[in-house]
């Protein structure tokens, strides 16, 4: 009798689910189109599957890192900030939230999602943008693969390093400072490692996108990277070191917006992005490290790594470590 | 005349001033604002704050050297360009004119990493043969310096300076140098004696626009200074504006304002170098017809020179592009590589990728549209700078020159501040009346060249015999501004298929141009895509420049004849 009762209530509960999916789905149907502003590369496969499943238009409009709160706030404070959905890297949706431009919204798809994942009411883990060290599988000897994130302080690799400048992209400065609180036992190491990392004289890019083209041709043989670019930019012949030690990477964020034009399609955008299908979109297509259970990318051993999520730093302490980076690597 | 002029006058200063005030006042206010955005609590602090920086100063020296050297190269490459093309019998012409705007074509970003792969110290492509051909044990050059940075910089600006000069140049009334061989001077001192000094207030707009934009310039410094660590104003605003997820764009307009500074004192400069402007007039009656110099002996050399220049400058960049979007990843020129070469790796996922091909043309309506609205307003704006030399005609200049002297990383967001107001936000419209208003001197100073040339007389004349302002400008100014005219089409239609900076800022879905949809592709670090949309671009735009090329001509056969 006891079993039966929880039967019912549980069909009943799905049954309620369903019926709310299909007035979500309908609701958002009649409000035609959602927009989402995002600063994640090549997810227009996750927008045209999203149009064609739910028969909502999907607008995808990408802001640079650097543009997206100065870009958010300006339309928003003028009255004419056009997002439904915002995508970006955990501290820029921590502003958008004190600014109160996001609205608390707790999406059912992420009901699988790790407890850690749901920020808040307002904020949802998806993913990590995680970093590695990428290598020229023609060019470096199997046994010159680092082993460990120290092996890149060794004379071999003197001026065959690429990286995003450590004095100024946020997601880099940020992975440095995860280094020296999960990877090295002491400030001391981790100072012997930056000391190290710079004396093998890098050369620096902007950011991460520019990173994997000197690789690939031979200009440089190694870079601080992402192992995305194994998926999105093959037949290069690109791999990652296997270090014993963990990757590390700034959390992938999600949120509704506090006055979306589309305020139904913007949940049902959330629920389909975070779905299994999404998330398998993204990780297959794109390479991206997502926090759906069981999915992952495309790319031998991922699945066995160790990904942590770097705590979040303000700007106040990203600047001033931007500021001690640019002394130790004398980008000036 | 004088009081139609006057109003011609403060009709163009409102129109102009509406255009390129607006987001400079936005600038100013976001340089003292306490906020994110122009609005906000009052403040110095931002100012404080960029000005006490030591740092600041070091890219201020280094700014000057890469400004100062890649104008000069820019300005001296496009007068040996422009006389050789305008003024002697060369053969190939019309191929030397198309090569010389190439790089106005490609954009900024492109062609400084097809650079990089030329000349980069590990792999370079030319310094790895020329270390196999002379034995070398190092690459001999390193792009990624000053030099470097100089020398594709020039480059860069080369077109700009070609297309004010070349125009001056072909209207130069030779009868001047005639005269100065009967008076017994030899070629070299009638070009330093004659030539030059006529040709001054071109050689000068070019050099200072030069300037201008190569204090502005981005994508240089980025791709070339930034591995170098040679740090200019650019970079070192980029920086300020990229640390951090909240970066201030109000004390990057600070630093803005130094950089407005310094090209309104330069446009002052430019003004009282040219106030004697009768000085240069050379088209003053019926007797000015463009001639020929024979080179005779030195006809061949010389067009192998500039064969050889162009070869090694413009050609093998372009080259490196089109082999980049052909083969599957970045690959060092090899027996495999040229294997693996096929269209279908970038080319066919580009044109079957529908924004791409929307912001194809999105580009070609913006340079098209854009680029006839500019020269007609450009026109009377040149007009009035050049002939109406009172205090009003400096101040309608130097409005002209307001936005477009920002920095391209702070003028989009100042656009941004503004436009967000009007109901205009997220349309094409938002995107081209923000290039009009910026890119302005692009049509302005190759029209003043023209202008500057062409003696009142012959507009005196016209009205002596009763024909009407509109009458004059129609049958004798613009058939004589015809060269004047297609340069400033073509520099603001090339300029508007590829800008980038106010684009990536403005642009929305529906909106998206050429320039984004490359720069999503180097984020993405996609360089075969990009370099086939960039070929893409320069397609289009050398379709624009045959097409201006062929109606000047056409438009100056029919006048003539008429």
């Amino acid at each position: 009798m006891k079993k039966t009762l929880i039967a019912c209530i549980v069909l009943l509960a799905a049954a309620h689910a369903r019926a709310a999916d299909q007035t979500l789905l309908d609701k958002a149907r009649a409000e035609g189109k959602v927009a989402f502003y995002a600063n994640i590369t090549a997810v227009e496969p996750i927008m045209k599957a999203f149009t064609e499943d739910t028969g909502v238009k999907a607008e995808y409009t990408r802001i640079s890192t650097a543009r997206f709160v100065a870009t958010a706030v300006t339309e928003f404070e003028a009255g004419k900030f056009m997002a439904d959905v915002v995508q970006a890297p955990l501290p820029i949706l921590e502003l958008l939230k004190e600014k109160g431009i996001l609205a608390p919204y707790r999406s059912p798809a992420a009901a699988g999602y790790p407890q850690w994942t749901k920020k808040d009411d307002y904020i949802q883990l998806f993913g990590i943008e995680y970093i590695a060290l990428i290598y020229n599988k023609e060019l470096v000897k199997k046994a010159d693969v680092p082993k460990r994130y120290e092996d890149l302080t060794h004379p071999r690799w003197r001026d065959k390093i690429v990286m995003p400048n450590p004095a100024n992209h946020a997601t880099t400065i940020g992975w440095l400072i995860g280094l020296k609180e999960h990877v090295f036992k002491s400030e001391a190491e981790w100072m012997k490692f930056l000391k190290g990392l710079a004396a093998n004289r890098p050369m620096f890019v902007a950011s991460l996108g520019p990173t994997p083209a000197p690789i690939e041709s031979g200009e440089k043989l190694i870079g601080i990277s992402m192992p995305k670019y194994i998926v999105t930019k093959a037949p290069a012949p690109l791999d990652w070191a296997r270090v014993a030690q963990p990757m590390l990477g700034t959390p992938r964020a999600i949120a509704v917006t506090s006055k979306p034009p589309h305020p139904n399609a913007a949940r049902l955008f959330v629920d389909y992005w975070l779905s299994q299908k999404a998330m398998g979109i993204l990780a297959k297509d794109v390479g991206e490290y997502v926090l759906a259970p069981g999915v992952f990318p495309p790319i031998d051993g991922i699945d066995k790594a160790k990904v942590i999520a770097i705590r979040e730093l303000s700007d106040e302490e990203t600047n001033k470590w931007g500021s001690e980076f640019k002394k130790i690597f004398n980008v000036r | 005349m004088v009081q139609a002029r006057s109003k011609l006058t403060y009709l163009l200063i409102l129109i102009v001033g509406s255009l390129t005030l607006c987001p400079v006042v936005m600038l100013v206010l976001g340089s003292f604002s306490k906020g994110l955005t122009a609005f906000g609590s009052f403040t110095l602090d931002k100012y404080v704050q960029a000005y006490t920086d030591p740092e600041f100063f070091n890219a201020i020296a280094n700014t000057i050297v890469f400004v100062l050297g890649s104008s000069t190269l820019a300005t001296g490459l496009a007068l040996f360009l422009a006389y050789l093309n305008n003024r002697t019998d060369i053969p190939f012409k019309f191929l030397f004119q198309i090569i010389s705007i190439i790089p106005m074509m490609i954009p900024h970003l492109l062609f400084s990493v097809s650079w990089a792969l030329l000349l980069n110290p590990s792999n370079g492509i030319m310094n790895l043969v020329l270390q196999q051909a002379f034995s070398l044990d190092s690459a001999p050059f390193n792009i990624y310096s000053m030099a470097g940075m100089i020398l594709v910089e020039g480059l860069l600006d080369l077109p700009v300076a070609y297309l004010i000069i070349a125009p001056a140049m072909g209207s130069f009334d030779v009868s001047l140098e005639e005269s100065s061989r009967v008076f017994g001077a030899g070629p070299w001192l009638t070009l330093r004696r004659v030539t030059l000094p006529v040709l001054r207030p071109a050689i000068l707009a070019a050099f200072i626009l030069g300037v201008v934009r190569s204090l502005a310039s981005f994508s240089v410094p980025s791709v070339l200074g930034m591995p170098g660590r040679v740090y200019v104003l650019a970079t070192y605003l980029y920086e300020m504006i990229a640390k951090g997820f909240a970066p201030d764009y109000g004390k990057a307009a600070a630093v803005g304002m130094s950089v407005l500074a310094a090209s309104v004192i330069l446009i002052i400069v430019y003004r009282a170098l040219t106030s004697e402007s009768e000085k240069y007039v050379t088209i003053s009656s019926r007797g000015f017809r463009p001639a020929v110099v024979e080179l005779k002996g030195a006809r061949i050399p010389l067009f192998l020179v500039v064969g050889l220049l162009s070869m090694v400058l413009i050609v093998l960049p372009v080259a490196v592009l089109l082999y980049t979007s052909l083969v599957p990843y970045s690959m060092v020129p090899s027996a495999r590589a040229f294997s693996l070469m096929s269209w279908k790796h970038h080319w066919t996922e580009v044109l079957e990728d529908p924004i791409s091909v929307l912001s194809l043309r999105n580009s070609l309506i913006l340079g098209v549209a854009g680029a006839t609205l500019g020269v007609l307003l450009s026109v009377f704006v040149a007009y009035i700078i050049v002939k109406v030399r009172s205090t009003a005609s400096g101040v309608l200049e130097s409005l002209s020159y307001l936005s477009f002297s920002f920095p391209g990383i702070v003028i989009g967001i100042g656009f941004m501040w503004f436009f967000v107001q009007t109901p205009v936000y997220a349309t094409l419209w938002a995107l081209l009346i923000g290039y009009v208003a910026t890119y302005m001197p692009y049509g302005i100073r190759p029209l003043s060249s023209a202008f500057v040339q062409i003696h009142s007389h012959l507009e005196e004349s016209s009205r002596v015999c009763g024909a009407s302002p509109l009458t004059t400008m129609r049958r004798i100014l613009l058939p004589l501004l015809v060269p004047g005219i297609v340069s400033a089409w073509i520099l603001m239609a090339t300029m508007f298929v590829r800008e980038l900076t106010l684009s990536v800022v403005l642009s929305r879905p529906g909106t998206e141009v050429l320039a984004v949809q490359i720069l999503r592709f180097a984020e993405d670090g996609l360089w075969g895509k990009l370099s086939a949309l960039g070929i893409m671009m320069i397609l289009v735009s050398t379709g624009l420049v045959v097409v201006a090329t062929l109606v000047g001509a056409r438009f100056r056969f029919v006048e003539a004849a008429g």
